[in-house]
């Protein structure tokens, strides 16, 4: 062979090859081959007995996150050749081919066990939060996954009635209204604040665990760090403060974010319904304080309606800076007792703080004075109304008797 | 003998001073009854119902406050019209406040409350005059109450000030003490106080002579045989009694009046007992 004739079969096959090639990409399904049936608003199937829409709106999956990768990217299935018919139903779609790290995530999340592995088609997969064909970013107002749109997005199943919420105990009931209700969700409805707390803040998106699994973002051992992820300043002077792990070792449950605040509850610490609800959260541990405030004038006058700026535990002891009484940071400390009074009664003194805001009449050691007034004063009553009841009980028969002498006379 | 009609003598008990005062005692009596109770029971519904209607805590503190200065009030003017009788009279300050019919408790009321038991068991009603016992001890109640309920009120109304010269831990004293003595001075007024001029059959349902003013000379003789006879020896009697019967509408109003106040002070008193009654019995 001469060298003229080994380059002109070399330029041959590079030709031949070239066409091949192009040839095989002329026959990759384009988007315009897939939407010559799928454009028909009418297009539908029978699926499980329902009857589902294959018709998808071009126009807004262009403008998807997704547009430029073609409708074969995702349905791999549905590369045939011309002429041919894909195979119904295409295989589901697997995200993680793309997304491998949030599909290990989520394969782990309580959703994903329970989609996966126990199959229970209520467990919400890829689209059923982010949809099938209208995929845009969390940035976009019209995603499922925008912050104004979340908690309709969770609520499509986290609401009373849904098919899920009959079928499992999730453990919190009215979540969507809580929230709405709460301050995190006045933010995102009444004031439009996007970067305030929503579900996914707080659950994460992709690895949502049951409460009561150490993995959950929001189980008592992990939900100051999540709360953390705004209340920095918050959760830097609770974790100084007596009720936390690292202050006070105990064997007892010491509190966390929710066990003052609730879950989805949460609300402005002025507004009544929060003011009502912290003495009784306090209540659950601390049962003797509770009990003896409610016999003090700050007790009564909050349970009584226009009594709710009555001091509670908060206002005296602090929120997230309570620290036991003997150390100088304590706001009931003797150098700091004034000040915290004076928050509400301008003219406090020295004196006035010596008022006993947890006393009781009961115990005789600690509150002699109390005790004996106690004692005094119901010795009084009962000495009282003892002779005086005596005289008006014994006058009836008699009084009795003088009413029928006067009807008689008449 | 003339076949004369017999008409009614009509003499008066109290005038029209005491019974516009013993208006104001009710009416600001009432409002501290229930305002405080109120608090003092705040854990209880029908209480929070009374805050509810009553307009909220800042509401009933603020009536409660005024009322205890009409209190101070009638107090301070009953001590004025006492200290005008006597100057009227003319008489030493001992003479004139231990007058044997007047509204000291002496030796008398003693033998009276003696007799008074004796009369429940079979034996003779006894000689009351003017004023009975139980009727000085309503009297003078008053006076130990205000002292103790208006000195403790006044510490829980201002205690910063009184936290100047009285330590901190007194304001719990003042508490119990005011609390104790309102307990002490609503139940005794809605129960016994109600019983012995209201309540009891001779009464029942109601006297509405605080509030008329007359009562017949009939019922003075039966009710207060000695001042009776002193009035009658004396020949003040006539010049004290009239034909004029107490006006129709002054009746009906007092009748409506003193009906809505006994029945609000009972309700009142009802729910005490039975709060009081669930607290010791729990206990």
């Amino acid at each position: 062979m001469t060298q003229t004739s080994i380059s002109r079969i070399g330029r041959q096959s590079l030709f031949i090859t070239l066409c091949v090639f192009l040839c095989g990409q002329a026959y990759a399904m384009p988007d315009e081959a897939c939407m010559e049936c799928h454009s028909d608003p009418e297009m539908t199937t029978e699926m499980d007995g329902a009857e589902i829409s294959l018709f998808i709106d071009y126009n807004i999956f262009k403008e998807t996150i997704h547009a430029e990768n073609g409708c074969i990217s995702c349905h791999e299935d549905a590369d045939v050749e011309e002429g041919e018919d894909h195979p119904v139903p295409l295989a589901p779609v697997f995200c993680g081919t793309c997304h491998e790290e949030i599909q290990q995530t989520y394969e782990t999340s309580m959703h994903g066990e329970a989609r996966l592995i126990a199959g229970d088609m209520q467990a919400p997969k890829c689209h059923n939060c982010h949809t099938k064909h209208r995929i845009l970013p969390p940035s976009d107002k019209r995603s499922p996954t925008y912050p104004l749109n979340i908690p309709d997005t969770c609520g499509s199943c986290h609401k009373e009635g849904s098919s899920m919420t009959k079928e499992h105990n999730i453990g919190q009931t009215y979540i969507v209204q809580k929230y709405s209700m709460s301050i995190h969700g006045k933010g995102l409805y009444v004031d439009g604040l996007i970067v305030t707390a929503t579900c996914v803040s707080c659950h994460t998106p992709h690895n949502v665990q049951a409460p009561n699994d150490p993995r959950s973002s929001v189980n008592r051992e992990n939900i100051i760090e999540t709360c953390n992820q705004c209340h920095v300043g918050i959760v830097d002077k609770f974790k100084k403060s007596v009720h936390s792990p690292l202050v006070t070792k105990t064997d007892k449950m010491l509190p966390v974010c929710f066990d003052c605040h609730t879950s989805h509850n949460i609300s402005r610490v002025g507004e009544k319904d929060f003011r009502l609800l912290i003495a009784e959260q306090c209540s659950n541990c601390h049962t003797h304080e509770s009990e003896s405030f409610f016999e003090t004038y700050h007790g009564k006058a909050g349970l009584l309606r226009g009594g709710e700026k009555a001091a509670k535990c908060s206002d005296c002891h602090g929120a997230h800076s309570i620290m036991p009484i003997t150390s100088n940071k304590s706001f009931i400390n003797p150098e700091n007792i004034v000040q915290t009074c004076k928050t509400c009664h301008p003219e406090a003194n020295e004196g006035f703080t010596a008022y006993i805001a947890h006393g009781t009449h009961h115990d005789k050691e600690k509150y002699p004075a109390l005790y004996y007034t106690f004692w005094a004063m119901t010795g009084l009553l009962v000495g009282t109304f003892s002779f005086f009841g005596l005289h008006t009980i014994l006058w009836i028969p008699r009084s009795l008797i003088e009413r029928f002498k006067e009807i008689s006379k008449d | 003998m003339e076949n004369e009609q017999v008409q009614t003598l009509y003499i008066e008990r109290f005038n029209v001073v005491q019974r516009l005062t013993h208006l104001l005692v009710i009416l600001s009596f009432l409002t501290l009854a229930l305002t405080g109770m109120a608090l003092k029971f705040a854990m209880e519904p029908w209480a929070q119902d009374i805050a509810y209607l009553g307009g909220g805590f800042v509401v009933l503190g603020a009536l409660h406050r005024f009322c205890a200065i009409v209190t101070f009030f009638y107090f301070f003017m009953t001590i004025v019209m006492i200290h005008a009788e006597w100057k009227d009279s003319q008489k030493s300050l001992l003479t004139f406040l231990f007058a044997p019919e007047g509204l000291m408790p002496n030796l008398n009321d003693a033998k009276e409350m003696l007799g008074t038991f004796k009369w429940f068991f079979g034996g003779p009603r006894p000689y009351y005059g003017r004023w009975t016992y139980w009727e000085k001890f309503d009297f003078f109640a008053v006076f130990w109450g205000i002292a103790v309920i208006g000195g403790s009120g006044l510490a829980l109304w201002f205690p910063e000030a009184f936290s100047r010269f009285m330590p901190g831990w007194g304001l719990n004293v003042a508490t119990i003490i005011h609390s104790d003595e309102a307990l002490l001075a609503s139940g005794f007024i809605f129960t016994i106080h109600f019983y012995n001029t209201h309540l009891r059959p001779e009464k029942f349902p109601l006297d509405p002579v605080i509030f008329v003013g007359k009562i017949t000379v009939d019922e003075l003789k039966h009710e207060r045989p000695r001042e009776y006879d002193q009035l009658l020896g004396s020949g003040e009697l006539e010049k004290l009694t009239s034909r004029r019967s107490p006006r129709g509408w002054l009746v009906k109003m007092a009748y409506t009046a003193g009906i809505f106040f006994v029945v609000t002070g009972s309700i009142l008193i009802i729910y005490i007992i039975s709060t009081m009654y669930q607290y010791i019995s729990s206990h």
